[in-house]
């Protein structure tokens, strides 16, 4: 891999980083709560890659304002889209995460999904 | 109109046993109030016309019913409970108060209770002979069509397409009406017999059901015209008569059923594996006498497809007994009822023969195959099956399992004669189909005699038995004479003809080892069938007292026996038509 | 334009609507709406699926004012027609089969909830049939996931909240996968529409330019929805969520919603990436080699559980196995294998866990295999159906599943690396199938002694006791033993449909 290339787009790399970071989170952590912070940083890392594709640089927000000025003078608006899209996705998958814990943690009382799964065994159902 | 012949005696017995699914439907949805079915009707239409057995037998026959009940609340009961659910509880209760008898006074409760019983025994026997008679219609019917659309020359039918170029079809050639004929009579025979031998297994409604899914599936198996049809009807064929092996329900009766299902499937995965090969190499996966390879096609993969070849022979060689998928066979002959075990080693392993008949000389031709390592290995095997079985059926203590092994050994012989690729030991091979399923499900049936009149089951308990029933053990000897080759008897022409073909073909060591192995097998069947008739006929002095009874077995039991036994007689002495009719499929096919 | 067209736009409003109207509606209520709204899209469906045939091509129907490069699209063809009736009937019998349990097992004032999750559910089903956009079936996905984690969830014990939540956490790694693989895929083409997305991937292709994240994205994407398809190594959470929620959930989870993914994923491989290029890239080998494993292990595990419930949904991960060995294959009959085997596993898994229920509820409730002895008696209807699903799984003839491992077969000969391989691990797998689902059969026809069967509380179940199982039952039967004798129009529509999908 070519270095200079890594350094050019390094907003792309810094984006798969957190991906990863925020995938690996979601599948290595035991507690659930910083799995579901895991979650977040992926999808934060999908909406930093998307807004950076669409990015011109140089170029405003395609808000129009002052009358339609041409073509050339906005940015790319269907990644800005695909993330707002994606925001919503997220935010109630978060939420739905987030009650699941809240019901395991009130029958369980801890938040480690092995242990739960050691007391499910346990209770034989 | 001659279409529809074909398919008749394949749809009758579905109909048939549809007819005693509904009835027992009809009895479950109906609970309580129903207490009547279709066969007890039918029982009691036939028995008021007088048709039926004498009342002298019926009446003995219900006091040794109500002796048997109530002597015992028999686990077997509770589940023929299936057929008769309605009755079951009461009869036990019912049971259980005249068995307290004994210890109370009679008063009026119990001797209400004993018309009850008795009743009820009369409303069961009724429907044990509702079930026969159906049964019996059905089989015999089934059986006439059958023969007559084996023996009205070649016609052929498709029934549906199951995928894109794979019809369902049928199509009756001449070794097709050669194993239909045998399956007939086999069963008919078997069927009479079971009639009688049934009563003491109980659970018949079962029984005859799934005997006669298994006979039309036979017949659609015997007349299918292409390879796909065949395996279809084949795997049918396991699962439908697998019930017939787990018939009594206990835990050894399962897992001889399972290890029948498992070896019956891997072999017929390995044919399956066969056929996907053989369907990109031939013009066509119809049966064509002589074989249907397209050696154009075939070309540079020989060697993928002599393997295949070899794989179908391994599988289908598993219903026929053949090493190394031979060990279902005595582990699933001495659990299942007499009359299943006698077609399951007389007929069902055939199947296996015959599928191995129509991949080798009906899909890939003989000549495919002459001088190949698959012969040789082939032939290898045959040979080692023969001694291997007749070595083991030797040192078997229980009859059944004898006979079993003995299976596995002389269904090697068919399958030697047919490795052998000559036109001699196909014909050898082909009488010794017939001869052996004649011989073999009588010697079965001689089994279940000595088990259902004496309770023997072992060779050593039987010494003596020929004088309690002479005529049985007599049929016996004759048959066995037949399986050893003894000249007057079908067993002599047949090994002939296969010993003559080995010679004659000149496939190197294999020309003089066969023919020897043959014989020295034939001296181990000698070995362990003669024995019976020599102990049996002449126990010794220990047992040579003065308590002999007379223990003959029913006619219905009796006469298929010496029926059998006179098949093998005639077909010893004049082979002649049916060794002729052997040579010329031998012909077409080479 | 012809009205026709309309339907598959109305069907997928219509069950998205149908979700928030059972919410205020009581739970009897909202089972009717819900009824009616599967079989209303199902007609409809079928409208859409003869029209399309009798037109022999499929057509484009554009949503909104915005025409093909902007606006979203709607695009129907025959194989999305069949899916949508098929999935529609199957849904139906799973909902009136499981229709006892839900009112016993989910609370009283619940029940309305379930139906909207259901309906969510069919929706999304829907749109991942009919979307021609890639970033909507995205969309859909993670709607499928939730409402797929509300039906998991809804019977409230323990096992099946942390099942939901271990299934949230496996759908929600393998749809970011899918989102990163998306989002690759705009990166290099510009595009959303799948048919544009097409046009600009053969150029790519062609010119060499950009293959590696190409390749990167494809592989991402399988991956994704592999792990939400519970492919084998991702199945960890499948058990539990089949084997404890309630009936008609787990008939549905286990029979469609892993079929949805699987079916974006035939899209994907012949509508956005075409077929050509997924063949020679190497992500269709990882697949296949999973396949096999899956195929095998899933079959283990089954051996070893004791839970009948959980091991017909372990039989799941064989049986997803074999699916994306029909994908590894490589070849267009693979794949035609492969859909197969969508459809016949369907029908089948759906009516092993509805006739499971019927065997279980004559056995005292417990889904202990020990318990089952002489099931089959005290249920019959239930018992034949078991035996015919058994048979079909090990793929006895006459049923679905043998014809489909026929088409695996056949599919397996052409190709010559892969044809070895393939063969042996449908030997072992179908052996290994033999070995639990028969012993299951046997098991429900072993007689039972007397005595236990009091003890035990175990009943006999007639037909009249439970008139719906039996309806679905009989009617799974049948689409079984229509699906394994009359698989010859099936398998031409399929063909039909794939070149329609080029």
């Amino acid at each position: 891999m070519n270095l200079a290339n890594l350094l050019n787009n390094y907003e792309e790399a810094v984006a798969m980083i957190l991906f990863g970071i925020g995938f690996s989170n979601l599948l290595l952590q035991k507690n659930l709560i910083k799995k579901i912070i895991g979650l977040n940083i992926m999808d934060t890392a999908m909406y930093l890659f998307l807004a950076l594709k669409g990015y011109v640089e140089g170029r405003k927000a395609p808000i129009v304002t002052d009358g339609i000025q041409s073509v050339e003078a906005y940015i790319n608006p269907i990644p800005s889209g695909l993330v707002l899209t994606g925001i919503v996705v997220s935010v109630s998958v978060t939420a739905l995460m987030l009650s699941l814990t809240i019901r395991l943690y009130r029958r369980y009382h801890t938040l480690d999904l092995d242990k739960i799964t050691t007391q499910l065994k346990k209770e034989g159902l | 109109m001659l279409y529809g012949l074909i398919l008749l005696p394949v749809f009758l017995p579905e109909i048939a046993v549809i007819i005693l699914l509904v009835s027992s439907f009809c009895e479950h949805l109906g609970g309580e109030k129903k207490k009547t079915n279709l066969f007890i009707k039918i029982g009691a239409a036939v028995k008021r016309s007088g048709l039926a057995d004498s009342d002298k037998i019926r009446e003995k026959n219900k006091k040794k019913e109500l002796k048997r009940r109530t002597q015992k609340e028999g686990p077997k009961e509770n589940y023929a409970g299936k057929d008769q659910p309605v009755m079951l509880p009461s009869v036990q209760r019912v049971g259980r108060q005249v068995s307290e008898k004994s210890r109370a006074i009679a008063g009026k409760v119990q001797v209400k209770a004993k018309n009850q019983l008795q009743s009820q025994i009369l409303r069961t026997e009724e429907e044990r002979l509702g079930i026969h008679i159906f049964t019996g219609i059905v089989l015999i019917v089934s059986a006439l069509l059958a023969l007559i659309a084996a023996w009205t020359g070649d016609k052929s039918v498709t029934l549906f397409y199951l995928m894109k170029d794979i019809p369902v079809y049928f199509h009756i050639d001449a070794i097709g009406s050669l194993f239909v004929t045998i399956v007939t009579i086999v069963w008919v025979l078997a069927g009479i017999y079971a009639f009688v031998y049934m009563e003491h297994e109980g659970e018949e409604k079962r029984f005859f059901g799934f005997y006669l899914v298994v006979y039309a599936v036979l017949v659609a198996l015997d007349f299918s015209g292409n390879l796909v049809t065949m395996y279809l009807f084949y795997e049918l064929m396991t699962l439908t008569s697998m019930p017939l092996v787990l018939h009594n329900g206990s835990r050894e009766a399962i897992m001889a059923a399972l290890k029948y299902l498992f070896y019956s499937m891997c072999g017929a995965y390995l044919g399956l594996f066969g056929i996907f090969f053989l369907s990109q190499y031939c013009d066509t996966l119809n049966f064509t006498a002589g074989g249907s390879l397209n050696l154009a096609l075939v070309g540079e993969h020989q060697t993928v497809l002599l393997i295949a070849v070899f794989a179908m022979l391994i599988g289908f060689g598993a219903k026929a007994g053949m090493f190394p998928l031979h060990a279902w066979l005595p582990a699933a002959h001495p659990v299942a009822p007499s009359p299943a075990s006698a077609v399951l080693s007389g007929i069902i392993v055939k199947s296996g023969v015959l599928a191995i008949i129509r991949v080798v000389y009906y899909m890939v031709g003989a000549d495919f195959l002459r001088g190949t390592w698959v012969q040789t290995a082939w032939m290898t095997l045959t040979l080692l099956t023969v001694f291997m079985g007749s070595m083991l059926a030797y040192r078997e203590k229980v009859l059944k399992k004898r006979l079993a092994y003995s299976t596995v050994s002389q269904i090697s012989y068919i399958l030697f004669g047919l490795s052998v690729l000559s036109p001699t030991a196909f014909t050898g091979a082909l009488l010794h189909t017939v001869c052996h399923a004649f011989i073999k499900t009588a010697l079965f049936l001689t089994a279940g005699i000595f088990m259902f009149q004496c309770n023997k089951t072992r060779v050593d308990e039987l010494s003596g038995i020929g004088k309690q029933m002479p005529k049985t053990l007599w049929c016996y000897t004759i048959v066995s004479l037949g399986l050893i080759g003894i000249p007057p008897m079908s067993g002599f022409i047949s090994k002939w003809y296969l010993a003559e073909g080995a010679l004659e073909a000149g496939a190197g060591v294999f020309g003089w080892l066969g023919p020897v192995i043959l014989l020295i097998s034939a001296f181990l069947t000698a070995g362990y069938l003669l024995p019976i008739t020599m102990k049996g006929f002449f126990p010794g002095k220990e047992a040579d007292g003065a308590g002999i009874i007379k223990k003959e077995p029913s006619c219905a039991m009796l006469i298929p026996l010496i029926i059998f036994a006179a098949l093998t007689i005639l077909l010893g002495i004049f082979p002649g038509p049916l060794a002729d009719y052997a040579s010329r499929i031998a012909a077409a096919v080479m | 334009m012809e009205f026709v067209q309309n339907f598959p736009f109305i069907s997928i409003v219509l069950s998205l609507f149908s979700g928030p109207l059972c919410s205020i509606l009581s739970g009897k209520k909202a089972k009717w709406v819900n009824i009616a709204v599967i079989t209303i899209i199902g007609l409809m469906s079928a409208a859409v699926l003869i029209f399309v045939i009798s037109t022999g091509e499929s057509y484009v129907y554009t949503m909104g004012h915005f025409p093909a490069p902007w606006g979203n699209e709607i695009r129907a063809g025959a194989l999305e027609g069949f899916m949508a009736v098929f999935f529609c009937v199957v849904m139906l019998l799973c909902m009136i089969g499981g229709e006892r349990e839900r009112e016993i097992e989910i609370e009283e004032g619940k029940q309305n909830l379930y139906y909207v999750m259901v309906n969510l559910l069919l929706c999304s089903l829907l749109a991942l049939i009919y979307t021609n956009d890639i970033f909507t079936a995205y969309v859909f996905v993670e709607i499928n996931t939730i409402s797929a984690c509300g039906l998991i969830m809804i019977r409230q014990n323990g096992r099946t909240i942390e099942a939901a939540t271990r299934y949230m956490i496996m759908s929600l790694l393998g749809s970011g996968l899918l989102l990163l693989g998306i989002c690759f895929l705009y990166d290099i083409t510009g595009q959303l529409l799948m048919s544009n997305i097409k046009e600009q991937v053969q150029i790519l292709h062609m010119t060499k330019e950009y293959h590696i994240p190409l390749m990167v994205s494809l592989a991402l994407m399988s991956v994704g929805l592999a792990i939400k398809s519970a492919l084998f190594p991702f199945h960890a959470w499948l058990p539990d969520a089949y084997g404890y929620s309630t009936l008609s959930s787990a008939a549905i989870l286990s029979s469609l919603v892993s079929k949805g993914y699987i079916f974006l994923l035939v899209k994907i491989f012949y509508r956005v990436i075409g077929f050509s290029t997924v063949r020679d890239s190497k992500v269709i080998n990882v697949l296949f080699v999973f396949g096999i494993i899956g195929m095998i292990m899933g079959s283990v595990s089954a051996i070893k559980e004791n839970n009948i419930r959980r091991m017909i949904a372990y039989s799941s991960v064989a049986q997803i196995g074999y699916i994306y060995m029909g994908f590894g294959l490589g070849t267009t009959a693979g794949v035609i294998a492969s859909i197969y085997h969508i459809v016949s596993h369907t029908a089948t898994k759906s009516l092993l866990f509805v006739a499971a229920s019927g065997v279980t509820d004559a056995s005292g409730e417990s889904t202990n295999f020990f318990d089952l002895t002489g099931a089959g008696y005290r249920n019959k209807l239930a018992g034949v159906a078991f035996t015919v699903g058994s048979l079909s799984m090990v793929g006895f003839p006459m049923f679905s599943g043998f014809t489909s491992k026929l088409l695996f077969g056949q599919a397996a000969v052409e190709s010559l690396h892969k044809m070895l391989p393939t063969l042996i691990a449908l030997a072992i797998s179908t052996i290994l199938n033999a070995v639990y689902f028969m012993k299951t059969v046997i098991r429900i026809y072993t007689p039972e002694k007397k005595g236990v069967t009091e003890k035990k509380n175990f009943r006999v179940i007639t037909m009249k006791d439970q008139p719906s199982k039996s309806v679905a039952l009989i009617c799974f039967i049948i689409l079984n033993v229509i699906l394994g004798m009359g698989s010859k129009p099936i398998v031409s529509l399929f063909e039909t449909g794939l070149r329609m999908f080029a």
